[in-house]
């Protein structure tokens, strides 16, 4: 199924160079309507506002990291159907466990390439698309 | 060529914030050896590592991944507390860190780094295995074993069903042997050739960004025996809150709407229109704009203004690393990191902090046991702190040492021909320890390799007079030493005196003005073939400006200006005065006359020359008299 390019992403990074980088590529890919936010805990607050489909989040944060943010996602009712994908710079089988048992939609490890990034995004879309 | 052509936009951008962190964890490291079990810290630090290691894996910087990668690991050891850090494993860490920055100098330049220092990378492999001498109390190597991957079904009771879980969440099934690499190793393929495609075609596709394009940035280097050289570049870009851009818009929208206003009325005025309302209506419209142009000035210069906190980061680790090379306890206290200067004063500031720093902790503090027989506490503080006050900025950097005696100060400076004898005799305190400002003086014999680097206190005051600052020494002999430096808040507006020769008015920057006073000619002494008058006890010569610019000197000067220039004091004989002014330097490019620092517009319209007395000056006195200058001026 082709993914809807209005679909509205929160891209959560400390770092402002990566989420440039993760905007391009999302912008690559054709989703352009992208909103960004530097910790887990600006993240929450603009996800309650309302309005986002998608959250593609960094693991290691200041003041609320990628992981917490995910819990917290998972158990908030309003938020917790979003899809999650979680990236780091780790491949470490514990983080890996970590995710998955919180619920992450997906997991990508940097660097990544607009190819792996849209290969995750259409396993995640599809999933989402038969739920 | 540059090995990131396409991608320079995401490099400065990655290199300025990289920047940032780096120092944010230069920091830490050295709040971290107060407290070497504080989690947060190692936290922070180790998160630091981790966000450069990402940046750099989408740069390719390869070298710079596995050096992060290997001090990150440090780090995540550490907080573990597998490891416990020594002070032989913080030397291996700050070299590490120098290394990162390095390669951070290398990136600036627009080539790959090159590998890191072979002996730092075994220095932190070693640590992590638990090699140094003194630094493990952990099981060595703790990297757990990438085995029980085998298939699913042999999942042991109570362990998560990894490669199910791993399928559920990468979508892919686990292959054999990929160990705890897995998603890794699926990215792997794409890294060394095809990773740079997404990515360079990224920076393509980037929105241009709205200040354009960093030509360099500025590697803020530490390490003085860098084993690269380092571009020194300015940056040519800033960063702007945007509450503050959308100030200057909206003001720059109602300066529109008032113009508009002006516009009607102009219409009807013309239109012969000049009852009592309209003239209302134009004198409040003109007023309003007032107000508002200078709203949009102060917006305009606010949006050039940076907490001087950037600044100060990189000081407490230059102070740390100095002490302990002199084997002194020094603690570099910061205050007032968030006053607000300056962009480029900023970038002016940092070579004379450091170097009066620099002095501080090399000259200012004494040696541990010197304290101890002082009945001091073993740590020195040496405090630098910045604050605004009225329309200026104060910079203080103060440190509880030994203190500086004027008397000796004067020996010295008569020792080394700087001053007569006679001269020194007349030196009040404060003068005296302003002759440490004089060029070829150093307080000690002998030069240490610390702050004797060529560069004297003339430099650190020469420097901030052409930020149109000053500085002043406080000191106490057993207490300390205080150095106040006092700065206008912008470059962009120069008070100025306006001084007149005949009608025509110069203007003269008015942080070199002591005073100002009448000549009266019965009280000009020739010395020398050279006038000179007497101000209070001090022989001053008298340099008309006439002479100075080449003009005839068909009269003599009515008014002097008591002048302070880092070099010397001088009176300018000028006809007269117009009063004072703030100049909105304009500098003549390409254009620019010696002598001349640039041009303003007085509010009637008349251009006025802003002159550089420095340079109006080295012509004079290079040419040993005034007569010289105006021959020069005929002739050429």
């Amino acid at each position: 199924m082709a993914a809807d390019p209005k679909t509205r992403f929160l891209v959560v990074d400390d770092f402002s160079t990566m989420r440039r980088i993760v905007r391009n590529l999302l912008k690559e890919l054709g989703f352009t309507n992208v909103d960004e936010a530097e910790d887990g805990a600006i993240a929450l607050q603009k996800l309650q506002g309302g309005g986002f489909e998608f959250v593609v989040t960094d693991w290691n944060m200041p003041n609320m990291d990628g992981l917490t943010l995910l819990q917290t996602i998972r158990a908030t009712p309003t938020l917790k159907h979003l899809p999650v994908l979680m990236i780091t710079a780790e491949a470490k089988k514990e983080n890996i466990i970590a995710a998955a048992q919180a619920g992450a939609s997906g997991y990508i490890v940097k660097p990544f390439t607009a190819g792996t990034l849209s290969e995750k995004l259409n396993k995640i879309f599809e999933k989402y698309g038969q739920a | 060529m540059s090995d990131f052509s396409g991608m320079e936009d995401l490099l400065q951008d990655f290199l300025q914030e990289a920047h940032d962190l780096l120092s944010d964890v230069d920091n830490k490291l050295v709040d971290l050896e107060k407290t070497p079990d504080d989690k947060g810290l190692l936290n922070d630090i180790f998160r630091g590592f981790h966000t450069v290691k990402g940046g750099a894996g989408f740069l390719n910087a390869t070298e710079l991944v596995t050096l992060c990668h290997l001090t990150e690991n440090l780090f995540d050891r550490l907080r573990n507390a597998e490891l416990e850090l020594t002070a032989e494993l913080m030397d291996v860490i700050m070299d590490a860190t120098k290394g990162v920055r390095e390669m951070f100098g290398e990136l600036g330049q627009g080539v790959q780094p090159q590998p890191a220092d072979a002996r730092v990378i075994a220095a932190l492999q070693g640590a992590l295995n638990g090699e140094l001498p003194t630094a493990s109390v952990a099981p060595p190597a703790v990297e757990p074993p990438a085995v029980q991957m085998s298939p699913s079904s042999s999942v042991p009771e109570g362990e998560p069903d990894w490669a199910s879980l791993q399928e559920a969440i990468t979508g892919e099934p686990v292959k054999a042997a990929q160990g705890e690499l897995i998603t890794r190793a699926e990215a792997e393929p794409a890294k060394p050739s095809a990773a740079a495609a997404p990515v360079v075609a990224a920076g393509k596709d980037a929105a241009p960004s709205p200040f354009g394009r960093r030509a360099s940035d500025r590697p803020a280097s530490t390490a003085s025996n860098s084993r690269r050289a380092e571009e020194r570049g300015r940056e040519n870009t800033i960063r702007v809150d945007t509450s503050r851009l959308d100030q200057v818009l909206n003001l720059s929208g109602e300066i529109g709407l008032t113009k508009n206003r002006l516009t009607s009325l102009r219409a009807d005025i013309l239109a012969g229109k000049s009852d009592s309302e309209t003239l209302h209506a134009l004198d409040q419209a003109v007023s309003q704009l007032d107000l508002l142009v200078s709203d949009l000035q102060n917006s305009v210069m606010k949006t050039r203004m940076q907490p001087i906190g950037r600044l100060f980061q990189k000081y407490p680790r230059i102070a740390r690393d100095l002490a302990r090379q002199l084997g002194k306890d020094v603690e570099l206290v910061l205050a007032g990191e968030e006053t607000e200067v300056d962009k480029t004063m900023i970038e002016d500031l940092a070579d004379p902090l450091i170097h009066l720093i620099r002095n501080a902790v090399d000259h200012g503090v004494e040696m541990p046991d010197e304290r101890a027989a002082a009945g001091k506490p073993a740590k020195s503080l040496v405090r630098l702190e910045a604050r605004q006050e009225g329309d200026h900025i104060v910079l203080i950097i103060a440190d509880d040492g030994k203190g500086m005696s004027a008397e000796r100060i004067r020996a010295k400076a008569v020792d080394k021909g700087l001053i007569s004898e006679e001269e020194a005799n007349t030196l009040d305190e404060r003068q005296s320890l302003n002759l440490i400002f004089l060029p070829g003086f150093s307080t000690k014999t002998q030069i240490s390799d610390v702050s004797g680097r060529g560069v004297g206190m003339d430099v650190v005051k020469t420097n901030i007079q052409k930020l149109n600052g000053s500085v002043e020494i406080r000191s106490e002999p057993g207490k300390g030493s205080v150095f106040l430096i006092s700065l206008p808040l912008t470059l962009a507006i120069l008070p100025v005196l306006l001084v007149l020769l005949g009608d025509q008015p110069f203007a003269l920057p008015l942080s070199l003005v002591r005073e100002i006073l009448p000549i009266d000619q019965q009280r000009v002494q020739e010395v020398g073939g050279k006038e000179t008058l007497v101000v209070r006890g001090e022989v001053l010569p008298v340099i008309s400006l006439a002479k100075l610019l080449g003009w005839p000197a068909d009269r003599s000067p009515e008014y002097g200006v008591f002048m302070q220039t880092a070099e010397r004091s001088f009176i300018l004989g000028v006809d007269s005065f117009a009063g004072r002014d703030d100049a909105v330097i304009k500098s003549l490019e390409d254009f620019r006359p010696k002598g001349v620092a640039g041009v303003t517009t007085l509010s009637n319209g008349q251009i006025v020359l802003i002159l550089d007395m420095k340079e109006l000056l080295a012509d004079f006195s290079q040419h040993g008299d005034a007569g010289m200058a105006i021959r020069n001026f005929e002739f050429s």
